[in-house]
């Protein structure tokens, strides 16, 4: 094996785990409405969860596109550049987890890419155009849209079902959740899924073993696939085991609007390409639903930290992902490097865990 | 000057076909499955009081509410794969 190769292989693990935590961070919001409402068991949820998380991974490959070619410029990408912008995703995640601030995996890792492909080419390896046109304004714009579209959905469900007896109307919209539930974990195997195939397609370019603008290998969409849903299911058992305590309380209609509208951003934005963050989409979708039964039900401190989050996280894995490529260039072009922080990594994430477990159960960064 | 810089790199035709689309889908699907639970209730409650013509009436809504709901996520899911 060349030391090409072996800096290959650490990618693609990076990667597959990058995703692994991204399932297990964002299962909550994909499974907490339908748990909420008693639409499904914690069980049943997840496990449903994961299954069309790893469906959903197979749907398109247009975000995958974009990651792969509209962030950074592939001819000027090495593996070690991947590799460095992966690492400030996860340390970034990891940080905001542990310090139970809300976070956006997506942002994190188009940030950490983007930061360390400049550090080591320039602001030529980065299309602005592509980052603020494909990235930038749609993240913005996300969470605002799904806001409107689970108010107006909210409003919509009131006028039609309000003055009807309320016993039927909540089994009605509970079966409902099972389509819209299910449809959010498409939404979001889909559109998260599918960074890491860019990702990974990213690496497989600049190490040759892929025609730039050509679709990612079936292995790659299978194994990011294979990640999320794990990462899905395994999360969700922690999630379960936390149930009761963080869940905002919500009636069947409101679960159903949510849900349908952040599934319809999502899978609106990855058909254009925009790889977004389902975490704010369905935090917008959420307080939609709850501003239009009430305005006051809204956690404007929750609307805050999301815009807070927007603001920090792209920069914050950008200074990351460039300080991993500083440090990896330390010890020489070959493989030394990412061996090193990839040791280190795990070091500070084992660290990290076990001194949470000793305070207590971590609020999730999501 | 920032306004004509993102009017040239933000593909905003794109960007307003996304937000019409989730729109329409995220709206319209909750219309639809609300006419569903809005037709299936009434009708259950006039077949309780042995109305049966409005009870078909509310059944011909709430199947019409099905099927605009079935269509609407077929549609979605096939313009997603395709």
């Amino acid at each position: 094996m060349s030391e090409a190769d072996l800096i290959l292989y650490i990618v693609v693990a990076t990667a597959l785990a990058f995703d692994f935590t991204n399932g297990f961070h964002d299962t909550a919001n994909v499974v907490a409405t339908s748990i909420s409402t008693r639409a499904m068991s914690p069980r049943v949820a997840v496990t449903y969860a994961a299954i069309l998380n790893f469906a959903g991974a197979f749907i398109s490959l247009e975000v995958a596109a974009t990651v792969a070619d509209e962030v950074v410029a592939a001819d000027v990408i090495t593996p070690t550049i991947v590799f460095a912008g992966l690492i400030g995703a996860i340390a970034w995640n990891l940080a905001t987890w542990y310090f139970g601030l809300p976070s956006s995996s997506s942002h994190a890792l188009i940030g950490g890419v983007v930061g360390s492909a400049f550090a080591a080419v320039g602001s030529e390896a980065v299309l602005s155009d592509g980052v603020i046109g494909k990235v930038l304004v749609p993240a913005l714009i996300a969470p605002l849209l799904a806001f409107i579209v689970g108010g107006l959905a909210i409003v919509v469900c009131y006028r039609i079902v309000g003055r009807q007896r309320p016993g039927p109307v909540t089994r009605g919209f509970k079966l409902g959740q099972v389509a819209s539930g299910g449809l959010l974990a498409v939404a979001h195997g889909t559109n998260d899924a599918q960074k890491t195939m860019g990702v990974i397609a990213l690496a497989l370019i600049a190490s040759g073993d892929l025609a730039e603008g050509a679709d990612p290998p079936t292995w790659v969409i299978v194994s990011a696939a294979t990640a999320i849903a794990l990462g899905t299911y395994i999360g969700g058992w922690r999630i379960i085991k936390t149930m009761g305590t963080r869940i905002i309380k919500m009636d069947a209609a409101q679960g159903f609007s949510a849900q349908g509208a952040g599934s319809a951003v999502i899978l609106a934005s990855s058909h254009f390409g925009y790889p977004l963050s389902t975490t704010h989409v369905i935090s917008g979708a959420v307080m939609g639903a709850g501003a239009g039964k009430r305005l006051s039900a809204v956690r404007w401190g929750v609307a805050g930290n999301i815009v807070g989050a927007w603001l920090l996280t792209f920069p914050a894995a950008a200074a990351i992902g460039a300080l991993t490529y500083g440090v990896t260039r330390i010890f020489g072009d070959g493989a030394v490097g990412p061996i090193v922080i990839v040791i280190v990594s795990v070091a500070l994430i084992a660290a990290a865990f076990a001194r949470r477990i000793r305070q207590g159960t971590p609020v999730p960064a999501g | 000057m920032i306004s004509v810089l993102l009017a040239t790199i933000v593909d905003w035709e794109a960007l307003l076909k996304a937000g019409i689309a989730a729109l329409v889908a995220g709206v319209g699907v909750a219309f639809t499955y609300s006419l569903l639970i809005f037709g299936a209730a009434r009708s259950l409650e006039a077949s309780r009081d042995e109305r049966s013509v409005e009870a078909a009436a509310f059944a011909v809504v709430a199947f019409v509410g099905f099927a605009a709901t079935a269509a609407a996520i077929v549609a979605g899911i096939i313009v997603m794969t395709g």
